[in-house]
């Protein structure tokens, strides 16, 4: 490094604006540009557009959330203050309150993690098999059924609860659980088919060929080749499905009562006769957002980049 | 010890035929090639061998039992695959042992054995590494490893030397030979590079259109080719063929080249003939004359090109010939190096 850095800091800021204009505009001055060249206004004016624009994209996005993030640490006296916007006592008391008589924010929360893994355990397997048949065997109206699998997805939900209700109060499950994981199977189960059928299209076909004439039968090579293959993918499409089972709210309201509420459904209960309780809702909601944005950012960093590299060629 | 037959087995995919009442013993030991152009069914016939395609019609059977209905994992055969086919979620250790680990073989013996097919290939510095870790050449040599650790009734080899670069191939093909050699172990091998075939095979048979043209020794193949298709596939460059017309009264051209032969029947032939066995002549001992289209320096000798009509003849030379093209040179070749063949079916006239 024999530039100084206070030269060499605005050089690169340059070339990497000059980079993205067309082909044969950015020569010279990203080779060495002449002492206090500016670009030119009309570009300069295009980028603080394009900048301030990806900024207010962003905000809001990120705003929400981090006013929630706050809110959650507020007394309700600080809630509704201008004054205590940033500045105020931080206080634990509202995640106290949720967990207490009457909101029992706990059950909830257990609610939402049987009902998420019980889905997930049985969606994940079943969507597997279902996905494996569809990328590899060939059998009559593949693609039909496959379309009507995704298709099943299009049916807004407001048109089935009711005769999901009907049904569910018929076999007596209304208010449970198990009736939850069962409704949450019935939407998880297509979108998670459909994302593990893409990751086994990918592995290639040599190594299941390889596998079987190594000795393997079908379903060892289904096990021990292609799931490990196609894993990440598998894992994405299991974390999709907590999520979304996680974040599900219109069946839990529709088919729960007391015993199998959700965590959603906590949230809802802050808005009361004495108006909304926005302190109660914000350490809520970040209960409900805390372990997702959690999972989602361990599954990220752990499965980027295709276990497949290296298998042929 | 397995013979492998085949007996008229058909392959269709859809309404596309792609082998053709295909008969062919492959005896103990031996190292049959499948040689011919993309597309000829060679890769299909392994695959049904392997158990990987079943056939429309036909039988196949080792030692003279049938096997169409086994199915791969049960066949005992092993496989080199043109993409390797290495998994990609096990180290090169774990590949290797995986055949051993379907059939049980306890751990102690299975690392001893992997170690073993290992070092036969000069793999044991990598059985730590995961096949993206590897290069072509080594990811290679783990599907040959991965193949020989058990001893299977049939090797088959489907191109395995294709994606490897010139240099490393010469030595992989080396390396498959000596192995062979050492396992004895009837083994198919496939493959669109007649040099492979030549080097490698015991027998070889050529394929064209899902059809077996002709099946005999490398040396039989090359010197005793039995149409225009088998003529014109071996041999590097590939043999010259020429239509020539006879009218029977002792003229005999090539388009409008008078040549100085006697084809063995009036009409329309083909005339066949090697590169290297035509030689620069005088005029008077001449087949034929022609001008040079372009002129070659291969190294250990030199290339002559000349356009005959709208075929390209070449002609090998000795190393320290120099011509240029449009040179006026005159070629000979003994007539007993001569090949004919039907000007229809392409047949060899004998």
């Amino acid at each position: 490094m024999s530039r100084p850095q206070s030269v060499s800091n605005p050089i690169q800021g340059r070339a990497a604006t000059t980079l993205r204009r067309g082909p044969g505009e950015g020569m010279q001055p990203a080779r060495s540009p002449a002492p206090g060249y500016r670009p030119p206004l009309a570009e300069r004016v295009a980028l603080a557009l394009r900048q301030s624009l990806i900024l207010a994209g962003l905000a809001s996005i990120v705003l929400p959330i981090v006013w929630m993030a706050i809110t959650a640490f507020k007394l309700p006296r600080d809630v509704y203050s201008l004054d205590a916007a940033l500045v105020f006592t931080p206080t634990l008391d509202n995640f106290r309150t949720v967990f207490a008589h009457p909101w029992n924010l706990g059950n909830k929360i257990a609610n939402s993690i049987l009902v998420a893994a019980g889905t997930v355990v049985v969606a994940v397997p079943m969507a597997t098999l279902a996905a494996y048949a569809f990328s590899r065997f060939d059998f009559r109206f593949r693609q039909t059924i496959f379309l009507l699998v995704i298709a099943s997805q299009f049916i807004p939900a407001a048109v089935v609860v009711l005769p999901y209700f009907l049904m569910f109060r018929d076999l007596g499950l209304l208010d449970t659980r198990t009736a939850l994981v069962l409704i949450n199977l019935s939407i998880v189960l297509p979108y998670a088919v459909w994302m593990i059928k893409g990751f086994i299209d990918a592995v290639p076909i040599e190594i299941e060929e390889s596998a079987m004439i190594d000795g393997a039968g079908r379903f060892r090579v289904l096990a021990g080749i292609v799931v490990p293959a196609a894993l990440p993918g598998i894992i994405t499409a299991a974390v999709f499905s907590f999520t979304l089972t996680w974040n599900e709210f219109l069946f839990a309201l529709i088919l729960g009562k007391q015993d199998a509420l959700t965590l959603p459904l906590g949230i809802v209960g802050f808005r009361t006769e004495r108006g909304d309780l926005w302190e109660l809702m914000a350490a809520g909601g970040l209960i409900i957002t805390a372990p997702m944005f959690m999972l989602s950012l361990m599954v990220h960093r752990q499965f980027i980049g295709s276990l497949t590299a290296g298998s042929v060629r | 010890m397995t013979t492998v037959s085949l007996t008229s087995v058909d392959k269709y995919f859809g309404s596309v035929q792609v082998v053709r009442e295909l008969s062919l013993e492959i005896a103990d030991r031996e190292f049959l090639v499948l040689l011919g152009p993309s597309g000829c069914g060679k890769t299909t016939t392994m695959r049904m061998i392997a158990g990987l395609e079943a056939p429309s019609a036909g039988t196949i059977a080792f030692d003279g039992v049938r096997v169409n209905e086994v199915p791969p994992q049960r066949r005992d055969v092993s496989m080199v695959f043109q993409n390797y086919g290495l998994y990609p979620h096990m180290s090169v250790a774990e590949n290797i042992g995986y055949p051993l680990k379907l059939r049980g073989v306890p751990a102690a013996e299975r690392d001893q054995r992997i170690r073993q097919a290992a070092a036969r290939v000069q793999l044991e510095p990598f059985l730590a590494r995961m096949p993206r870790e590897l290069s072509g050449g080594q990811r290679q040599r783990v599907a040959l490893a991965r193949s020989i650790v058990r001893t299977p009734r049939v090797f088959l080899m489907d191109e395995p030397l294709s994606n490897l670069d010139a240099k490393l191939r010469v030595l992989a093909r080396a390396q498959i030979k000596h192995l062979t050699q050492e396992l004895q172990v009837t083994t198919v091998y496939v493959t669109h590079d007649q040099i492979e075939a030549m080097t490698l095979a015991t027998r070889v048979a050529v394929m064209n259109d899902g059809v077996i043209r002709q099946i005999g020794t490398p040396e039989d193949i090359y010197n005793d080719p039995a149409d225009t298709f088998v003529a014109g596939f071996i041999g590097s460059p590939a043999m010259n063929l020429l239509p020539v017309v006879a009218d029977g009264q002792g003229t005999c051209r090539a388009g409008d080249l008078p040549l100085r032969v006697s084809p063995p029947r009036a009409g329309t032939t083909v005339l066949g003939i090697r590169s290297e066995d035509l030689e620069l002549c005088s005029e008077s001992e001449a087949m034929f004359g022609c001008e040079v289209y372009t002129f070659e320096l291969l190294g250990d000798s030199t290339l002559l090109t000349a356009m005959i009509g709208d075929r390209l003849v070449a002609a090998r030379a000795g190393k320290s010939v120099r011509l240029q093209a449009g040179a006026r040179v005159w070629l000979r070749c003994s007539p007993d190096r001569l090949y004919w063949f039907d000007g229809e079916t392409g047949l060899r006239l004998r």
